[in-house]
């Protein structure tokens, strides 16, 4: 299982968030990484990039959102990391439809997805956890 | 800070291994203890007060244990994914070590991590090398940094 409860901020909507983002990633992986040609598996990965353009955004929104709320210095910069992964999912998604489909692209996105994502919610949000606590403001939530 | 290098990335491998693969049991190696035919070798660029490259030598059976512990799955043979994963772990650590920097007033930017072959034709003021053992296995970095003139 990809998710860890080491992961969880203390923020039930974004651990929410995050867990639901774990489980659709790992699912991902799962077609991704099986056996089957990759015809049958690009049909069930078009799902999982669609879910991705919408889930995420909508997460990372919801995040910076909470991070405003509680005043958290490093609001800025943790958006522009949002904003740099909605490009490169965006435009993975771009090239793989002008690809018609390439696979060694999706592996690619497979794996600096994953190595993103963990390092992004084990450490990055990590620090906003961190500050909620510092600042006596965890259990502000949304 | 410029001239201790080395313990910049040192510190920072050792914060990513151990945030994002649980792994605390890494210590400094010699360089000439590392001995490695088969690897994936990441290049990320830097440019800056500092510039140059820092080249990620992952040995295949690290790169793929990297990717089984990440994934919960079972690697076997380096791919575009493997390789696509040990990448972003190499821009990471990289991201790392910029904030370490910046932190002493020390200002680079990063360039997206590629795949390269190893040569070692060029002159750099700044040359060394941080290979590291961890309970997964060695990886070894090559530091070559210029300073602004």
């Amino acid at each position: 299982m990809l998710w860890k409860d080491q992961y969880e901020l203390g923020v039930p909507l974004i651990d929410a968030q995050h867990k639901e983002l774990f489980r659709r990633v790992e699912a991902f992986l799962q077609v991704l990484r099986s056996g089957v040609s990759w015809d049958d598996k690009a049909l069930q990965l078009n799902d999982t990039l669609e879910f991705m353009k919408g889930y995420v955004v909508e997460h990372f929104r919801d995040e910076e959102e909470y991070q405003e709320s509680i005043g958290y210095p490093g609001y800025e910069a943790h958006k522009q990391i949002h904003n740099n992964m909605v490009d490169y999912v965006l435009e993975v998604s771009k090239q793989y439809e002008e690809s018609n489909k390439n696979e060694d692209l999706m592996q690619q996105f497979g794996g600096r997805l994953l190595a993103w994502l963990i390092n992004h919610v084990a450490a990055e949000d990590q620090r906003i956890a961190n500050y909620a606590r510092e600042k006596g403001v965890s259990g502000n939530d949304k | 800070m410029i001239n201790n290098l080395y313990n910049v990335f040192f510190d920072a491998t050792h914060n990513v291994f151990q945030l994002m693969l649980n792994i605390s049991d890494i210590s400094a190696q010699p360089e000439e203890e590392f001995k490695c035919d088969d690897e994936v070798d990441i290049s990320v660029g830097i440019q800056g007060d500092l510039s140059g490259e820092v080249i990620y030598r992952f040995p295949v059976p690290t790169s793929l244990n990297i990717v089984n512990i990440m994934s919960g799955m079972q690697f076997d043979s380096v791919d575009a994914f493997v390789t696509s994963a040990v990448s972003e772990m190499a821009n990471i650590i990289s991201g790392n070590v910029l904030t370490a920097l910046s932190d002493n007033d020390v200002k680079c930017d990063i360039l997206p991590p590629v795949l390269c072959k190893l040569d070692d034709d060029k002159d750099y003021e700044l040359k060394t090398s941080c290979c590291i053992n961890t309970a997964i296995g060695e990886i070894c970095l090559l530091i070559r940094l210029n300073r602004a003139s």
